[in-house]
């Protein structure tokens, strides 16, 4: 454990030597805010709600979403699969670590940075400059276990590509289309509710909703209950459970191919 | 009018000092503090066409600022630099045209593509003609052999082969000026010996200035007629180098593993040397590292061979190096006044 | 030294192998092309998603926002296909592996930027074509050659305006350490570029319209063939914006790179 710590802390470390980035990726996250802001009130107009949600309903969701969105990013495919290429991957093979946990927590480092250095600041800014009313209730008080859980399920998808990257030695394509299924079919972008009725049955199906439409329906709709929430808690608990033990099982097999062919 | 002229060249950088420990990142978030680094210092020589010049200190001294100052990539904190009667800053274009470059480990040719396509593409950059790229590309090969490798691609290739490849693509163009910054660093006996007498070829050739920096005397022995020492950021000699081999030609280091070593052992062994050779012997004797011995003879007083087998006819020894004298130690004895 | 021909040549030349090259890594291709493909149907799936709820977006109808939507994916195809070296700037002038780019007798962005050639953009800008075909002939436009010659200035005016936007962004890169996010901003902005501007009000207009001007690469010229009777005059302005703009950033290239000191060795 004490090793994984000090994995955590150096990458921590290596995140504050990028000053400028944070306030610009502050800065930066203001302006899309915004932008969404305009975005989402031009969709409703004069409309008092779409789709059984009300325009700060609605706001709250994407521009938290898109706050938490550089956290729940987590490079970790980027990541491998620049080890891979590099070859350095192999070195972690001759060392007592499984390179599960060791990628994990070496994102965890940056995942703290961003939260202190970029998410929290975001979010005092939208309440104390911008004003918007974050409600108070039950979903508040459950999201940062909520926040976790997505955190894990986006750190195994992440995972399972640069294990795919085994294969393939790129990552641009892979990452990218995971980045867009990610996005758009987990509500990242556009509340769940909106897409048309069947569409919508069908992604609650999958894992990808219990990313962002979990935690984020929580802070926009805090007041939905236990009876709403507990089952979502459950299911997040179930796809983390489920994709960390797939991506376990994965991993005996990538790692013969660079046992075979010699990274 | 000498092809290189530098004159009181300085160039300044600033750093930000960076704190240590996780609060000290934490401050240097919001606040900086810079100190300024002077990497050269006030730098004058003259460099006529068609020398090969040995530009050597050790690590910091300012040897790659300097060249990236003459080659026009920094611009100089000040002083006077002309190559070919120009400042290279202000007509990189035009003075590339008549350079050829090798920067250490970093490879200019373009990485995925075959060797041979890479130098196809620097032929049409620098608009050499068909029958000058084929004898340079024969003589090339003639030299080293390394057609075999033409088709593979340069990522392929190992660090020697690469490092051949990029001195002979700086040559093609026939420029006036080579600067081949470290050219040999990481790469064995055999591979430098061959880059060795690649550059002198190519230097004779076609009368090419050649300037050098190294960190392995063995290069500078091997293609300079004048050696210019420089650490932090001055020159501390400029001038023939047979001079200065007196310094470190004529000495070697000879490291011995002795049997049963004790804090005694070196004093019967400075005891016994002194007996065999002589109290005028220019030998001297230290212990560097844990059970090593490193024995230092000037040759041109005492042969290294005798002192060798002297030694192991009277000592057990486990293990035996010769090494030749550091860059370090070099410097040192020029500050030291070896050459006034 | 060298005349626009000498380069249209060497460019010609370094990425006829530069493709050869790339073409080994066939899976690459292939999964990049599928990665492009599903990156392009995105965007035009989130217009789909909002305007299955609603009517019509700020006045606009979804087949016009398809339409412009293929007049954005061309537009960043150029920028996409010959100008994605830029992405990799950072990592060059960190670890110092950007000095070889001063040692050739050519201009340096154009030796910079030759070393990348996007072959997947290629399926970009086809997606485009098509995406724009279709809408058109949805929306019954009317295409004199006039019209057409018109189309392919004010697309080659909005590509130069994304490559300036990005370029200018990664030009962050010989000032600051951690230039990533600066790109990255203008890769996420650009996502906007499709909507249609008069959706913002006040500043943000403003913005992207003279600061960072989004703007320029979809919307307003798009308006030219959308509702030909009823254009601002700013609309006009658009090919002068692309040229001047990438004036502008190539200036702002020249100072980087002269003020580049390298990383020490
Ligand atoms: N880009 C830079 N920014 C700040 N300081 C620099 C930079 N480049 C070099 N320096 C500093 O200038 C001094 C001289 O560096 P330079 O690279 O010229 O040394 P060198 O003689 O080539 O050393 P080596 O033998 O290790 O390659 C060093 O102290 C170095 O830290
Ligand atoms: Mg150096």
């Amino acid at each position: 454990m004490k090793s994984y710590l000090a994995v955590l802390r150096g990458s921590f470390m290596v995140g504050l030597v990028y000053r400028f980035g944070f306030l610009f990726s502050i800065a930066g996250n203001i302006i899309y805010m915004s932008i969404t802001y305009f975005l989402w009130r031009s969709i409703y107009q004069n409309r008092e709600t779409l789709r059984g949600l009300t325009f700060d309903q609605t706001y709250i969701y994407v521009a938290l979403g898109s706050a938490v969105f550089i956290l729940l990013k987590t490079y970790v495919d980027w990541q491998m699969s620049y080890e891979i290429r590099e070859g350095t991957v192999a070195t972690y093979l001759t060392k007592p670590i499984d390179l599960q946990f060791y990628e994990l927590f070496m994102s965890l480092g940056f995942f703290l940075m961003s939260l202190g250095a970029i998410t929290i600041p975001t979010i005092l800014l939208l309440v104390f400059v911008f004003r918007i009313e974050i409600p108070l209730g039950l979903g508040l008080a459950i999201f940062p276990f909520s926040l976790i859980l997505a955190y894990l399920l986006s750190f195994c998808f992440d995972y399972f590509i640069g294990l795919l990257c085994f294969y393939t030695e790129s990552v641009w394509g892979l990452s990218i289309t995971k980045e867009i299924l990610v996005t758009v079919l987990s509500g990242a972008l556009i509340p769940l509710p909106f897409f048309p009725d069947v569409i919508h049955k069908i992604l609650l199906w999958l894992p990808f909703q219990a990313i962002y439409y979990t935690p984020l329906t929580m802070v926009a709709q805090p007041n939905l209950g236990w009876g709403t929430f507990l089952p979502m808690l459950a299911v997040q608990l179930f796809w983390v459970i489920a994709l960390f033990t797939l991506t376990r099982l994965f991993y005996n097999q990538a790692i013969k191919v660079l046992r075979i062919s010699g990274g | 009018m000498s092809l290189i002229h530098i004159k009181d060249l300085t160039k300044h950088f600033k750093i930000l000092n960076r704190r240590e420990g996780l609060s000290g990142a934490f401050r240097d978030l919001f606040s900086g503090n810079y100190r300024t680094v002077e990497a050269v210092a006030g730098v004058s020589f003259d460099i006529e066409a068609g020398e090969i010049v040995g530009y050597i200190g050790p690590n910091g001294a300012g040897k790659s600022t300097t060249i990236k100052m003459m080659t026009g990539i920094l611009k100089p904190t000040g002083g006077m630099l002309q190559v070919n009667g120009l400042m290279p800053y202000d007509n990189r274009i035009r003075q590339a045209q008549i350079m050829g470059v090798v920067f250490g480990q970093r490879t200019q040719l373009w990485w995925d593509l075959p060797v041979i396509e890479s130098f196809k593409i620097l032929k049409e950059i620098y608009k050499v003609d068909q029958k000058m790229f084929d004898r340079h590309m024969d003589m090339f090969n003639e030299l080293v052999g390394l057609k075999a490798l033409y088709s593979q691609q340069v990522r392929t290739l190992s660090l020697g082969q690469r490092m051949l490849c990029d001195i002979s693509a700086s040559f093609l163009h026939n420029p006036q000026v080579v600067f081949l910054d470290e050219p040999t660093i990481g790469l064995d006996i055999s591979i430098k010996a061959k880059i060795r007498s690649v550059i002198k070829e190519l230097n004779r050739e076609h009368n090419t200035t050649i300037i050098l920096t190294t960190h392995d005397l063995g290069d500078v022995e091997a293609l300079c007629q004048r050696i210019i020492i420089i650490d932090k950021g001055k020159i501390l000699y400029d001038g023939d180098i047979k001079r200065v081999n007196a310094l470190f030609g004529a000495y070697r280091t000879l490291k011995l593993q002795i049997d049963d070593f004790t804090a005694a052992t070196l004093q019967t062994l400075t005891g016994k040397l002194t007996e065999k050779f002589g109290a005028e012997h220019g030998i001297s004797i230290a212990e560097t590292e844990e059970l090593w011995t490193d024995v230092t003879i000037d040759q041109a007083r005492t042969p290294l061979s005798d002192v060798l087998n002297f030694v192991m006819s009277n000592f057990g020894v486990d293990d035996v190096r010769i090494v030749e004298i550091s860059m370090e130690n070099v410097v040192r004895k020029v500050y030291d006044g070896a050459l006034k | 030294m060298h005349s626009l021909k000498d380069y249209l040549r060497l460019y010609f030349i370094i990425e006829t192998q530069y493709i050869k090259a790339r073409m080994q890594y066939r899976a690459d291709f292939i999964i990049s092309s599928i990665g492009m493909f599903f990156s392009s149907l995105a965007t035009l799936g989130i217009f789909w998603v909002i305007l299955g709820s609603i009517p019509d977006l700020a006045g606009w109808s979804f087949m016009q926002l398809v339409f412009i939507y293929g007049f954005y994916m061309i537009a960043i195809s150029p920028m996409q296909i010959l100008f994605d070296h830029i992405w990799q700037i950072r990592f060059h002038v960190q670890q110092g592996t950007f000095l070889k780019y001063y040692f050739r007798p050519l201009n340096m962005m154009f030796y910079y930027m030759s070393e990348m050639f996007d072959i997947k953009g290629l399926t970009q800008l086809a997606a485009g074509i098509v995406i724009l075909i279709y809408a058109s002939i949805r929306l019954d436009l009317d295409w004199t050659l006039p019209r057409v010659a018109l189309l392919l200035l004010t697309l080659f005016s909005a590509s130069l305006v994304q490559i300036s936007i990005t370029v200018l962004a990664g030009c962050a890169a010989f000032w600051v350490l951690d230039a990533y996010p600066v790109l990255g901003l203008a890769w996420k902005l650009r996502e906007f570029a499709p909507y249609p501007m008069n959706i913002f009000d006040g500043a943000f207009r403003f913005t992207f319209t003279f600061i960072i001007p989004l703007g320029f690469v979809a919307f307003y010229p798009s308006q030219l063939f959308l509702q030909p009777e009823d254009v601002s005059s700013l609309v006009y302005f658009s090919p002068l914006v692309g040229v001047g703009l990438f004036a502008l950033t190539y200036w702002v290239w020249t100072k980087g790179v002269n003020s580049y000191t390298g990383t020490g060795s």
